[in-house]
């Protein structure tokens, strides 16, 4: 209300100034050449002067008065026969309509179809203060704590997957390293690190890349992602039987019905052929659920705020379909609750949780695990909320 | 609240600018003494509401409310304060948003100032600049609006460009701005003075201060820009013929001519019909620039095609103000009255021979430039037009103007002596010859053309310096009564000779850079050593640090000279952390005019970097040279006094052959 008030305070103070000269008595407009009289009259003066401080020379300045004082006699004579006219009240009046009805109507058509005005101002010190649920600032403020404190592993680990999921590989990278680093290695830090310097990468599995993900293996052998990605580094590598003979292996430990199997079987045949596809991680990283693909990061990094949401709610989306699909994966649900809280959208995120919880009961360690995330977003299950 | 108030205080001077537009003209042609006040007071208005949305942009920024796209794109929470402020515009709608404030800050500049007006002139005068300002505020409210708004807001900002985070670049585009916006006043005063169908002397008198400030503001902007591309961008150049740099240049050569032909308007009433085409030509190329730098078209036509809004938005107020401007100048330049008459050799000669130069220049510059788009749209071949262009044709096209610089105050108006000119030169030609050679000496072994740039130069200097004496009489009078005389000049004349010089010592600048400047590249280990210059440089070490939005690598370098330590420099390299930028913070330490530059390149895997090392020599003296220019400017500007050209009689009765001005 206040805004609508001071909105009106403005744009009369504006029309005030624009009639004042319309309110002012009628005057007389000047000689439309008068002014030109004064300047020819100064320059005549100044040659005067000139002459007098011995700058030019008699005979010059005669010449130059006799040129200065011919515009003179024009201008004067141009003064003398122009005819002076008063303004018209019925114009005057006309003009001060226009003012009074064109100010707002303009104003307010355009502002209306352009302006916000039920957006409130953001200012960062204000939101820090009272950050309430809003995504941005906890992560911008676990940021910020970070930056004064790089030491502080357990917010490296809590932004790293974040990160990833909104598209700020580099980052994510960046921050699974730090918290390896600070806290140890966990297979859930080492895939991620992994999973980060491929997707930089553009899908090519880099030594580092393939160093984390042995360490991962001998934290939790069988692995099956990370055996996955070591064989198709040998497969970058050209080294063909020994790629061949990797999948194979996963294909062994596998269960009958597992989702990595068409793509695995995929590689097989294509290495069987001989036909030496110039393969990268990128399909791989497609098909693990819910990844953006490198495609999907690069074009995350040139989106607009707006695309950007909606290529995230795309990702997430999937995920929810693919998890309704395969309800056993403990990491798919994390991901999803997670997903839906940082896009704002609790019903969503408390909506998962219970699907999550249905799949994973409370009372187990993954349930808990579960319990555990939703209290730190400040989550209840769906059937509490309301 | 605020943050909406800026927003709808901006679509208030949209309405404003709209009234402004309408409103004074009608009444000038209807003789209506009130409606053509309604521009005065609509002026200080749309500028009161501009600046408002301004002030709140500016707010936007320094609070850091990320839920204004604008700043959310443009800055970072941890940003140091100064760059929160120049953020505002360092980026597209910002920079928009200052263009706009610039132009309504004249508007209301004219508005005040103009009582000496006729009311008619000013009235006109208001009404054009209010065409602009309608056509740059649509501009701003429909296709780059700095008040859009983000929901939610994010958590941080996307950081400030890194390049952009220097002091050089927050004073660079206001300084541009002034100069490129200032000339808006001399096209509305043309547009004006052609819509009323009536051009004299005086109307040069009025016109001559605009120019001469935006043309000092545009000096030092250009200036300023090319010191920060030196220094910032860690190239060692000071100059690239980009198409950016050019787009400032192009006014700046059309300005000059301007500000010259003006002179000879305002004091023999000759010229009329060029200056006010100059008027014209020299907005539209600050327009031309306006629109090569923001559509995006100078990136790449095709990224021009993809999002064309902006461009062609931009082109349609290009083509709807030049366009018109130049329809009504075809259709009134007949009916202007010829001016006075003058000999081919005389001070007018002089300046038309500059103007003719400058806007050949002028023009050479925008083939340049814009050949290679043109090029891109019609073929899709990308080229680029390089130095070698830009050098053979714009230095060549310079030499005889600068040849006949000094003899332009020596001549008389009307009818001039050459010869008596070429005698009285003939000292500052002397001394030009005598330290050229010096230079040469000094620096043994460089190439003939350099000994004649610099002779060139002191001859532009000297003979700058000769014009004050004459005109003081010195050795004729005795030296007090030339002192009083000297001290008598008109400030004009003082900014006359100080301009000239400035480009004396820019000359020298740029020919002893070009020809003596060594550069060094080698791969550098602590405790290495390396000869520029005359000076020796020891490589001490690198060092990390942080920043406080960024990490920097400093390599440490002693500087001695025989020996004797000297001074110590840090050349770093910067990796801004939101963007994940790097930068280089080049190394300077100037010795006299001359500089030691040092910028770091890549580091070697056994424990060396790479190291570029330029001796600089006599480089200070290119913006040395644009000081004395400003400073000229600025002398020139407080002179408020009004010259007349005062015809020197022919010594010899001749017959003369006079040439009608136009």
């Amino acid at each position: 209300m206040l805004f609508w008030i001071l909105v009106a305070i403005l744009t009369a103070a504006v029309a005030v100034v624009l009639l004042l000269p319309l309110l002012r008595a009628n005057a007389r407009a000047e000689a439309p050449r008068s002014h030109d009289v004064e300047v020819y009259r100064d320059q005549l003066d100044e040659l005067t002067r000139d002459e007098k401080a011995g700058l030019i020379s008699g005979d010059d300045a005669e010449f130059a008065r006799a040129e200065v004082a011919r515009r003179l006699l024009a201008a004067s004579d141009a003064v003398k026969t122009s005819e002076t006219r008063t303004s018209s009240r019925r114009v005057n009046r006309l003009a001060q309509l226009c003012i009074i009805v064109f100010l707002p109507a303009l104003g307010l058509c355009l502002y209306l179809t352009t302006g916000r005005p039920d957006v409130p101002d953001a200012p960062l010190s204000a939101r820090l203060a009272n950050p309430g649920d809003d995504p941005n600032i906890l992560i911008a403020q676990a940021e910020q704590k970070l930056a004064k404190n790089p030491e502080d592993g357990a917010g490296w680990d809590l932004l790293a997957p974040i990160y990833y999921r909104t598209g700020r590989i580099e980052d994510a990278a960046v921050a699974f390293d730090r918290a390896i680093r600070l806290l140890g290695p966990t297979p859930t830090r080492l895939g991620g690190y992994a999973e980060s310097l491929i997707a930089l990468s553009g899908g090519l599995i880099t030594t580092d890349a393939q160093t984390a993900l042995q360490k991962l293996l001998v934290l939790q052998p069988n692995d099956p992602r990370a055996e996955f990605y070591l064989a198709l580094a040998l497969k970058q590598d050209g080294k063909k039987d020994e790629a061949l003979a990797a999948f194979n292996t996963l294909v062994a430990q596998s269960p009958k019905d597992a989702p990595w199997l068409p793509l695995v079987n995929e590689h097989i045949a294509g290495l069987k052929d001989g036909a030496a596809t110039p393969d990268t991680g990128r399909q791989a990283a497609e098909s693990a659920p819910g990844n953006p693909t490198s495609d999907d990061i690069a074009a995350a990094e040139t989106m607009s705020a707006g695309d950007r949401r909606t290529m995230i709610q795309g990702m997430v989306d999937s995920l929810s379909g693919k998890l309704k699909e395969d309800p056993a994966n403990f990491e798919g649900w994390m991901r999803l609750v997670r997903s839906y809280s940082v896009l704002d959208q609790k019903d969503k995120a408390a909506d998962a949780l219970k699907q999550g919880l249905a799949a994973f009961p409370a009372s187990g360690a993954e349930g808990k695990q579960l319990l555990a995330l939703a209290a730190e977003l400040g989550l209840k299950p769906a059937g509490e909320t309301k | 609240m605020i943050i909406e108030l800026g927003h709808y205080a901006l679509v208030l001077a949209l309405a404003t600018s709209i009234l402004q537009s309408l409103l004074p003209i009608f009444g000038a042609l209807r003789g209506d003494r009130s409606l053509m006040q309604v521009g005065t007071t609509a002026a200080l208005a749309t500028f009161g509401l501009v600046a408002v949305s301004f002030a709140v942009l500016t707010y936007a920024h320094v609070t850091s409310d990320f839920s204004v796209q604008n700043v959310w794109e443009n800055s970072h929470s941890l940003i140091p304060l100064i760059y929160k402020y120049s953020g505002v515009w360092g980026n597209h709608e910002g920079s928009m948003l200052l263009w706009m404030l610039i132009l309504t800050f004249f508007s209301a500049l004219v508005a005040t100032f103009g009582r000496n007006l006729p009311e008619t002139l000013k009235a006109n005068v208001l009404s054009v600049q209010a065409w602009i300002a309608t056509a740059f505020c649509l501009f701003i409210l429909l296709t780059s609006n700095p008040f859009a708004r983000l929901l939610p807001a994010p958590g941080d900002g996307k950081d400030l460009n890194p390049v952009l985070q220097d002091i050089g670049l927050a004073i660079h585009p206001p300084l541009l701005y002034l100069g490129y916006v200032g000339f808006s006043v001399c096209f509305s005063f043309a547009v004006a003075a052609l819509i009323e169908g009536r051009i004299d002397a005086a109307w040069a008198r009025w016109v001559r201060p605009w120019a001469l400030a935006a043309w000092t503001c545009l000096t030092a902007g250009i200036s300023m820009g090319s010191y920060w591309a030196y220094y910032e961008l860690g190239w060692g150049g000071w100059w690239f013929w980009d198409p950016v740099e050019n787009a400032s240049f192009m006014p700046w050569l059309a300005g000059t001519a301007l500000l010259h032909s003006a002179l000879v308007m305002e004091k023999r009433e000759a010229l009329k019909i060029w200056t006010v085409l100059l008027a014209i030509m020299t907005f539209s190329m600050s327009l031309l620039g306006t629109f090569l730098v923001r559509s995006g078209v100078l990136t790449s036509v095709h990224a021009f095609a993809t999002d064309p809004t902006r461009g062609v938005f931009i082109l349609a107020i290009l083509v709807f103000f030049i366009g018109g401007a130049l329809s009504l100048f075809a259709f009134r330049a007949t009916h202007l009255k010829a001016g006075g008459l003058f000999a081919p050799i005389s001070r007018e000669g002089a300046l038309v021979f500059n103007n003719l130069i400058l806007t050949t220049a002028a023009a050479t510059v925008l083939t340049g430039t814009l050949y290679p788009l043109v090029l891109e749209a019609l073929t899709g071949s990308k080229i680029s037009v390089g130095p070698p262009f830009f050098n053979m044709t714009f230095g060549l096209l310079m030499l005889p103007l600068l040849l006949a610089v000094p003899f332009g105050p020596l001549l008389a108006w009307k009818r001039g002596d050459l010869f008596g000119a070429g005698q009285r030169l003939f000292a500052a030609v002397g001394i030009g010859l005598l330290i050229g050679g010096i230079v040469y000496y000094v620096e043994h072994g460089g190439p003939i053309m350099a000994l004649f740039g610099i002779a060139l130069g002191v001859y532009l200097i000297a003979g700058s310096l000769t014009d004050l004496a004459l005109r003081a009489g010195l050795g004729k009078v005795s030296g007090s009564v030339a002192f009083r005389r000297l001290k008598g000049l008109p400030r004009s004349a003082f900014g006359t000779s100080l301009a000239h010089m400035g480009l004396g010592v820019t000359l020298i600048g740029i020919v002893a850079v070009t020809a003596f400047e060594t550069e060094h590249v080698v791969e550098m280990k602590p405790g290495m050593t390396t000869e520029a210059g005359g000076y020796t440089l020891r490589f001490d070490g690198m060092r990390q640090s942080n920043g406080p939005n960024y990490t920097e690598d400093s390599g440490h370098f002693t500087v001695s000279i025989g020996g004797v330590n000297v001074t110590e420099m840090w050349s770093s390299k910067r990796l801004y952390t939101a963007r994940r930028m790097p930068t280089t913070e080049a190394g300077i330490r100037s010795f006299g005019a001359s500089q030691l530059y040092v910028s770091l390149g890549d580091a070697m895997a056994d424990g060396g970097v790479v190291v570029r090392i330029w001796w600089k020599p006599f480089i200070l003296c290119i913006w040395g040279g644009t000081l004395f220019m400003i400073a000229g400017g600025v002398v020139s500007l407080s002179d408020r006094r009004l010259r007349v050209g005062a015809p020197s009689r022919a010594k010899k009765p001749k017959k003369l052959v006079l040439e009608p001005a136009e």
